[in-house]
C-alpha cells in the first residue's frame, strides 16, 4: 500500500493566516525587545555533525535528534538546539571579539523522538539570548530580565523558577560517580516522587542523604534557601546557595520577586548546565515555555575556557497561548506604500487571470 | 471558585478514591454522585473532578487540562508522559506480575510469546534481562491467551490472584508493585502551588492516618 501525497509527517504543522502573523508579531517583539538590549541575530546551520550535540547536549538529549550521514559516513544531525553551535561560534569564530558578547536567535530545532506526548512537536522554534563572557549574577540577571520585558510586553503572567546546578553536584559528590545511580536519583527529585525517593536513598549509603530527600519540598520564596541551609551542609552545595542568595536579593531590589521562585527540586536540566538553571512557567500553558541557565564549562570544549548564560523560550507554545487570547486582535496584514504596485493595480486589480492581450491593449 | 481540576480513574480506583475524599473532608452531594455527569464539583465547588479511563488520566494531566490525577502506578510505568509525582495514596494496592500455565512458562521456538496490557512495561523487564520476547498487545481478558496457546505467559495486574486461579495460572514472578498515586502537572505545580499544597496535605493527613491505624 502507499502512502497518501497529503499525509503529513508526525510531529509536523503549517502556520497560516491569523495565526502565522501573530507568530511572526511575537518573533518582531522579541527581537525588538533583544536588539535594545545590545543581543546581535546570529544564524547557525540547520545541519551540524552530531557529535557536536552529542557532547554539548549529553546523550541523553541528543539521540533524540534527527541523524543521517554525510558523504565521509560521519554522523550528522538536524540541529535539536542552537546554544551548542553558538557556544563552538563564540570560542571559535568570534574569539577576537570584545567580551561580553551578546547573540541572539529565532531557530526551528528538531527532534525525531520527543521526549513525551504531550510534546508532539518535532519541529519548534526557539527564542533566544546568549551573554558570552559575563560570571556574575549581574549577568544572570541581565537574562532573567529581557525574559522579563518579553512576558510582560506581550502581558503574559509568568512565573520564572530559578535553581544552581551545584546545589545537586554538591550532595552527591560523596557518592561515587555511578552514572545510572545519579541519572535514577535526578528523575526521581524533579518528580517530587518523595516516597520512591525515600526507598531509593535507602538502598544507598550516602551522607547527604537527608539533603538529597528534602531537595525535591525545597521551592517556594526567598526563605526556601534559609530552610535548605538546614538540611544541606557540604561547601559546594552551600556556595551555590550563597549565589541564588544574592541573585535572589537583586530579584527583590527589583521589586520582581511575584515572578519568581526558588525551586531546589528542579535537578532535571541540560547536561550543560553548570551554575543557574530556571525555567519558565506562563499561566494558561500546562507545560514549560522556557528554560535556560548558565554553561560556563561548554565553550572550553571548544578551546576557549569562558563564562556563558543564556535562555530559550518556545515561539510554538507562546503563539498557541495567545492564539486562544481575544485580547491579541487580528494582528491584520499592514499595508504600505507602493508606486509599482498601485499602478498595476489600478489597471488590472487583483485579477490574475488576465489574457496577454488584455494586459497590452 | 474551581481552584483546582483533578483526573480520577475510572472504575478499579473511583470508590476507594471518593471513600479517602471524603474522608479528607472532600464531599459530594448526592446528586451529583448518582449522576451519570464526567465532571462533578464537590459541594464547597472548589475541585472540579473528571472521571476517565486510567490510561488518559496522565493524558489530561501533562496537558494541563487537568491540575491533578489520580491513576494507579502501573499506568504511570506505561507511559512516557512527563508529570510529578508527589505522594503514593496507599489504596488500590496491587501488583504487576508474569503469569503462565506453569511456574516456567517454555518459550516456542527461543522466542517468549507475552500477551499484555502493559506492552512497554513487559518489553522492559524482558529486555533488561535478555530474554527474546515477542508482545502480544491485547486490550482486556488477557488471562485466556496461555489458555488458548496465543502466548507462553502474561504480564498483567493481579489484585486478588482469583482470576489468574480461575483461569489455571500462576504467578511466576512480580514485576512491580502498584498503588494510587497523586500525580501533578508541572506548571500548575508552580502557578498552582498553594492550592495544590493544600489539596497534598489534606490527602497526605488522610494517608499518614491509615498508616498509623494500620499499624
Amino acid at each position: 500500500m502507499t502512502e497518501p501525497l497529503s499525509k503529513i509527517p508526525a510531529g509536523m504543522r503549517y502556520y497560516f493566516g491569523r495565526e502565522a502573523r501573530l507568530r511572526r508579531a511575537i518573533e518582531d517583539t522579541a527581537m525588538t525587545i533583544f536588539a535594545g538590549w545590545s543581543y546581535e541575530e546570529i544564524v547557525t546551520p540547520t545541519v551540524d555533525y552530531y557529535s557536536l550535540f552529542d557532547h554539548a547536549m549529553g546523550h541523553s538529549e541528543s539521540h533524540r535528534a534527527f541523524r543521517f550521514t554525510d558523504n565521509d559516513g560521519r554522523l550528522l544531525a538536524l540541529r535539536p538546539d542552537v546554544t551548542s553551535a553558538v557556544a563552538r561560534a563564540a570560542a571559535t569564530l568570534f574569539a577576537g571579539r570584545e567580551r561580553p558578547l551578546r547573540v541572539c536567535y529565532v531557530a526551528p530545532v528538531f527532534r525525531q523522538q520527543t521526549r513525551s506526548p504531550a510534546e508532539w512537536l518535532r519541529e519548534t522554534t526557539q527564542i533566544g539570548c546568549e551573554l558570552i563572557g559575563g560570571a556574575s549574577h549581574i549577568a544572570d540577571m541581565e537574562v532573567l530580565l529581557i525574559v522579563c520585558e518579553f512576558l510582560q510586553s506581550l502581558e503574559l503572567k509568568f512565573l520564572i523558577t530559578l535553581n544552581q546546578a551545584e546545589v545537586f553536584n554538591g550532595l552527591i559528590q560523596i557518592n561515587p560517580a555511578d552514572p545510572i545511580f545519579h541519572t535514577d536519583l535526578r528523575h526521581l527529585i524533579a518528580q517530587r516522587n518523595t516516597a520512591a525517593l525515600g526507598l531509593f536513598l535507602d538502598r544507598y549509603d550516602t551522607a547527604a542523604r537527608e539533603g538529597l530527600a528534602q531537595l525535591a519540598n525545597l521551592s517556594g520564596k526567598g526563605q526556601t534557601l534559609s530552610k535548605a541551609r538546614q538540611v544541606i551542609y557540604n561547601e559546594r552545595s552551600r556556595a551555590a546557595m550563597d549565589q541564588l542568595e544574592n541573585l535572589w536579593r537583586l530579584i527583590e531590589s527589583l521589586h520582581l520577586a511575584d515572578s519568581f521562585e526558588i525551586d531546589l527540586g528542579d535537578v532535571s536540566p541540560l547536561d550543560y548546565y553548570s551554575g543557574l538553571t530556571f525555567k519558565i512557567f506562563v499561566e494558561g500553558a500546562g507545560k514549560p515555555l522556557g528554560s535556560g541557565g548558565r554553561y560556563d564549562g561548554l565553550t572550553a570544549s571548544f578551546g576557549a575556557d569562558e563564562p556563558a548564560v543564556g535562555f530559550v523560550l518556545d515561539l510554538d507554545g507562546i503563539t498557541e497561548l495567545l492564539a486562544d487570547d481575544s485580547r491579541f486582535g487580528t494582528h491584520e496584514p499592514k499595508d504600505h506604500e507602493s508606486d509599482l504596485r498601485s499602478r498595476w493595480q489600478k489597471i488590472y486589480g487583483q485579477k490574475t487571470d488576465a489574457t496577454i492581450e488584455e494586459v497590452t491593449r | 471558585m474551581i481552584l483546582l481540576t483533578i483526573a480520577v480513574a475510572k472504575g478499579r480506583l473511583q470508590e476507594p478514591v471518593l471513600k479517602l475524599l471524603e474522608r479528607a473532608g472532600i464531599g459530594f452531594s448526592p446528586d451529583s454522585l448518582s449522576s451519570r455527569r464526567l465532571a462533578i464539583e464537590n459541594d464547597t465547588g472548589e475541585y472540579r473532578f473528571l472521571f476517565v479511563k486510567p490510561a488518559d488520566v496522565p493524558v489530561y494531566v501533562e496537558h494541563g487540562i487537568a491540575d491533578c490525577g489520580v491513576v494507579g502506578r502501573d499506568v504511570l510505568l506505561e507511559t512516557t508522559t512527563d508529570l510529578l509525582q508527589p505522594l503514593m495514596l496507599g489504596i488500590g494496592r496491587c501488583q504487576v506480575v508474569v503469569a503462565g500455565r506453569t511456574i516456567a512458562p517454555v518459550p516456542n521456538g527461543g522466542v517468549l510469546k507475552v500477551a499484555t496490557k502493559y506492552p512497554r512495561l513487559a518489553a522492559e523487564h524482558f529486555g533488561a534481562r535478555g530474554v527474546p520476547v515477542e508482545i502480544i498487545t491485547l486490550a482486556g481478558s488477557v488471562e485466556l491467551a496461555p489458555v488458548l496457546g496465543l502466548a507462553d505467559c502474561i504480564v498483567d495486574l493481579m489484585e486478588t490472584g482469583e482470576t489468574l486461579r480461575e483461569n489455571g495460572l500462576v504467578v511466576v514472578e512480580a514485576i512491580a508493585e502498584s498503588s494510587a498515586c497523586l500525580v501533578v502537572n508541572r506548571a500548575s505545580f508552580h502557578l498552582k502551588a498553594d492550592a495544590v499544597n493544600k489539596f497534598t496535605m489534606l490527602l497526605n493527613e488522610q494517608v499518614l492516618g491509615e498508616m498509623t491505624c494500620s499499624k
